[in-house]
C-alpha cells in the first residue's frame, strides 16, 4: 500500500498568526517548514461554517456538506420536550451524512483518521484505523478501530493515553479566566499531547501506509483561546511585561514543535504524496462580553429559574447551558458556543411557548430587538449579523438549528449568564473564532507559490477525494478548487463527479437518539457537575 | 425471568465491563462479578456510564432503554451493581 494523500488538520489555525510565524525576517521563521509549504504550494483562506465552531466545522470538513445536512450544530444538543428542555451531547451517530472515512473505505481505500472530533464510536464500515478525538483516555480502547489498534499503540515508545486524550477537567479551562500560572501550564499541557498524536501518525504512516492519512492537532485552538495576547502579531509591540515575553516564548515553542511534526510527517509520507493542511476556523481577538440571555430577559423573552444557594446550584450557575423557567420563556440562547437564539414553539395545546401562527411575528420582533442592542457611545450595533436558519442551515436537519444565528461585532461567543451589564468590555483581550481559516496544499501536481480565492470548508472533503483519485459525490456542496492543481495534473486526471453518497454509516442500535439515551446523557451531565 | 438468559446477560455485562476497565489501573479486592458496583468499586464517572450503555447497545445491536435503569422517581440513581445492569438488559431483551 502507498500513501496517496496526507491531511493535517490544525484546529483554529489562522493566517493572522501563520503569516507572522513563517516570515523570513530577523532570526528566520518560527515555522520554517510551513514557510516552505507557503512558498512551494498553494494557499487559500477557508470560510468556515456559518457558526465557526469545532463541531459543525470539522463535520462539514469530513463530509463535504453543511450543518443543515449533516445535523451537527454544537457540542451540546437540546430538544424541546413539552415543559422541559433536554440537553444532550452530540457524537458520531448524530451525523446524518456519509463521512470521507466511509466514502474512501467503501471504495477499497485504506484510511487512518486520528484525533478528529465526532468520530466516536467509529463507523462499522471503516477500512483502516481510527483513534477519535475529544474522548477521555479511559474510552480510547473501545472507540479505536480496529479492535487491536489500542494494544498496538501501547507498544509505541512513550505512548501515554492520559497525555494523548481529551481531559474534561483540563479542557474546561479553554474558556475560563485563568491565573498567570494556570495559563502558562495550559500552554505547556498541549505540547506533549501533540507529540503523542504525532507519534501515532508517524507509526501508522510507516507501518501501514494508508492511502489517506489524516491527523488533527487541536492545540492551536486551545492555546490561542487563552494566549491570543501572546501570539497575535498586533499585540507584540510597545512595553511588554516579563510574563508576556515568557508566554510568547512558550507559544512560539509550541508552533516550532508543531512545524517539526508537520515536516516529519510530510517527509515520512514521501515525495509523491499530495499534502493538504486546513483549519476548521480562524482566530481573532474578542474585546467584550455580550450577555445575550440577560438582554432577552430585559426584553421580556425569558425568565430565569431560581438557582438554589447550594453547591449544586452554584455549579449549575456556572454550567455551559441555559437554566431557565421554561414555562415563561419564549426565546433564549442555549449555549455560549451556539451563538444562536431558539424560539420555543407550543407544539400542542396547553404547552408553553409561542403559538405556531405567531412564530413569524415573534421572530421579526426578536430580530428588531437584537438589532437595537447598540454601543451607547458609538451607536454601533453589537450584533452585526442576524441570520435566519433557513438562510444559513438549509437541509433536512435545519429544524435542529437555532432559529437565529448571531454574529457579534468582535466575532466573540455570547455569554448566557444571569449577570449585568449586558455588554461589558473584557479586562484583557482573549482569542475567539474567526470565520476565515486556512487551506494549504503542497506536493506533486500542486500549483507552486499560488494564493487562490477563498474557499469553503466543504471544499476540503471534495479536494481530498480528488487527490485520492476518487469521484466527488454529486450531492456534495463542496467543490474541488481546480486552481490549486497544475494544468498537467488536471489534464492527466480531470475532476470526476460521481454517484451520490450512500448515507451515514448505520449503527442500528443507535440510529436516532431516543428518550432513553437522552436520559443517559442527562445522567452523565449530572455526574459531570453540569446539572443539579 | 428466564434464568439462562439472565445468566447470559450477566456474563455479557461482566465481560464488557472487564474489557472497559482493563487499562484503568484499578486495584480490585475481588474479581468483577454481579455484585460489583459501578461507582463504588470501579470508580465510574458519568462519562463511563454512558460509554458502558453504548457498549452494551452495540453488543446487543439494539437500544436498551437505560433511562428506566438510571432514573428512579425523577432522580438519578447513585450506583448500580452489574447484576442490576444485567437484569435491566434482560428485561429489555424479553
Amino acid at each position: 500500500m502507498t500513501v496517496r494523500t496526507l491531511f493535517i488538520g490544525m484546529d483554529g489555525a489562522t493566517f493572522t498568526v501563520l503569516n507572522d510565524l513563517t516570515a523570513r525576517t530577523g532570526e528566520g521563521p518560527v515555522m520554517p517548514f510551513l514557510a516552505k509549504i507557503f512558498e512551494e504550494g498553494t494557499r487559500a483562506k477557508l470560510r468556515s461554517t456559518p457558526n465557526p465552531l469545532t463541531p459543525p466545522a470539522w463535520v462539514s470538513l469530513m463530509t463535504g456538506r453543511g450543518p443543515g445536512h449533516h445535523g451537527v450544530f454544537d457540542f451540546i444538543r437540546a430538544e424541546e420536550r413539552a415543559e422541559d428542555v433536554f440537553f444532550t451531547l452530540y457524537d458520531s451517530r448524530d451525523c446524518r451524512v456519509e463521512t470521507i472515512w466511509s466514502i474512501a473505505s467503501r471504495q477499497g481505500l485504506k484510511v487512518a483518521a486520528l484525533n478528529f472530533p465526532f468520530t466516536a464510536p467509529p463507523p462499522k464500515d471503516l477500512n483502516g484505523f481510527m483513534v477519535p478525538g475529544f474522548i477521555p483516555w479511559r474510552h480510547l480502547r473501545r472507540n479505536s478501530a480496529p479492535h487491536d489498534l489500542y494494544d498496538r499503540l501501547k507498544a509505541i515508545p512513550d505512548f501515554d493515553a492520559k497525555e494523548l486524550a481529551w481531559d474534561f477537567e483540563q479542557e474546561k479551562q479553554a474558556m475560563e479566566e485563568l491565573t498567570h500560572e494556570d495559563r502558562e501550564n495550559w500552554v505547556k499541557y498541549h505540547l506533549p499531547r501533540e507529540r503523542q498524536w504525532f507519534r501515532i501518525a508517524d507509526h501508522l504512516l510507516r507501518e501501514e501506509a494508508p492511502e489517506l492519512m489524516a491527523v488533527m492537532f487541536d492545540g492551536v485552538d486551545k492555546l490561542q483561546h487563552q494566549a491570543w495576547l501572546y501570539v497575535d502579531p498586533k499585540q507584540q509591540s510597545g512595553e511588554l511585561s516579563d510574563y508576556h515575553k515568557r508566554m510568547r516564548v512558550l507559544c512560539l515553542d509550541y508552533f516550532r514543535q508543531l512545524d517539526g511534526f508537520i515536516e516529519k510527517l510530510v517527509t515520512a509520507a514521501g515525495p509523491e504524496v499530495q499534502v493538504f493542511l486546513a483549519s476548521d476556523h480562524g482566530f481573532t481577538a474578542t474585546t467584550e462580553v455580550v450577555r445575550i440571555n440577560a438582554y432577552l430577559h430585559e426584553k421580556g423573552y425569558l425568565k430565569w429559574k431560581e438557582v438554589p444557594d447550594t453547591e449544586a446550584g452554584r455549579r449549575r450557575e456556572e454550567s455551559m447551558f441555559a437554566f431557565l423557567d421554561w414555562q415563561n420563556t419564549i426565546a433564549y440562547c442555549r449555549t455560549p458556543s451556539s451563538n444562536g437564539i431558539n424560539i420555543r414553539v407550543a407544539r400542542n395545546p396547553g404547552e408553553s411557548g409561542v403559538p405556531p401562527e405567531q412564530y413569524e411575528a415573534v421572530r421579526k420582533r426578536l430580530i428588531r430587538d437584537l438589532e437595537d442592542l447598540k454601543d451607547p457611545k458609538s451607536g454601533e450595533r453589537i450584533i452585526t449579523e442576524i441570520h435566519l436558519r433557513e438562510d444559513v442551515f438549509p437541509g433536512e436537519a435545519m429544524h435542529d438549528a437555532p432559529d437565529l444565528l448571531l454574529v457579534l461585532r468582535d466575532f466573540g461567543f455570547v455569554s448566557i449568564k444571569n449577570k449585568l451589564p449586558v455588554v461589558e468590555p473584557r479586562t484583557e483581550i482573549a482569542g475567539t473564532h474567526h470565520p476565515d481559516g486556512v487551506f494549504l496544499a503542497y506536493g506533486p501536481g500542486i500549483s507552486k507559490g499560488a494564493t487562490i480565492a477563498r474557499r469553503q470548508i466543504t471544499d476540503v472533503c471534495a479536494t481530498l477525494l480528488y487527490s485520492l483519485g476518487l469521484p466527488v459525490p454529486s450531492d456534495f456542496e463542496g467543490k474541488v478548487p481546480q486552481a490549486m492543481f497544475t494544468a498537467e495534473q488536471l489534464e492527466r486526471r480531470p475532476v470526476v463527479i460521481g454517484a451520490t453518497t450512500v448515507g451515514a454509516a448505520k449503527n442500528d442500535e443507535a440510529a436516532g437518539m431516543g428518550q432513553d439515551e437522552k436520559a443517559q446523557i442527562m445522567a452523565q451531565l449530572q455526574l459531570l457537575g453540569y446539572m443539579e | 425471568m428466564d434464568r439462562f438468559t439472565q445468566d447470559t446477560a450477566e456474563k455479557t455485562v461482566c465481560a464488557i465491563v472487564e474489557d472497559l476497565v482493563q487499562d484503568w489501573g484499578l486495584d480490585l479486592a475481588v474479581p468483577i462479578g454481579p455484585t460489583t458496583l459501578l461507582v463504588a468499586d470501579l470508580d465510574f464517572a458519568s462519562v463511563d456510564i454512558i460509554q458502558l450503555c453504548v457498549a452494551l447497545e452495540q453488543s446487543y445491536e439494539r437500544k436498551l432503554g437505560f433511562h428506566d435503569l438510571l432514573m428512579k422517581d425523577g432522580s438519578y440513581v447513585g450506583d448500580l451493581s452489574l447484576a442490576q445492569v444485567a437484569a435491566h438488559v434482560e428485561s429489555r431483551l424479553q
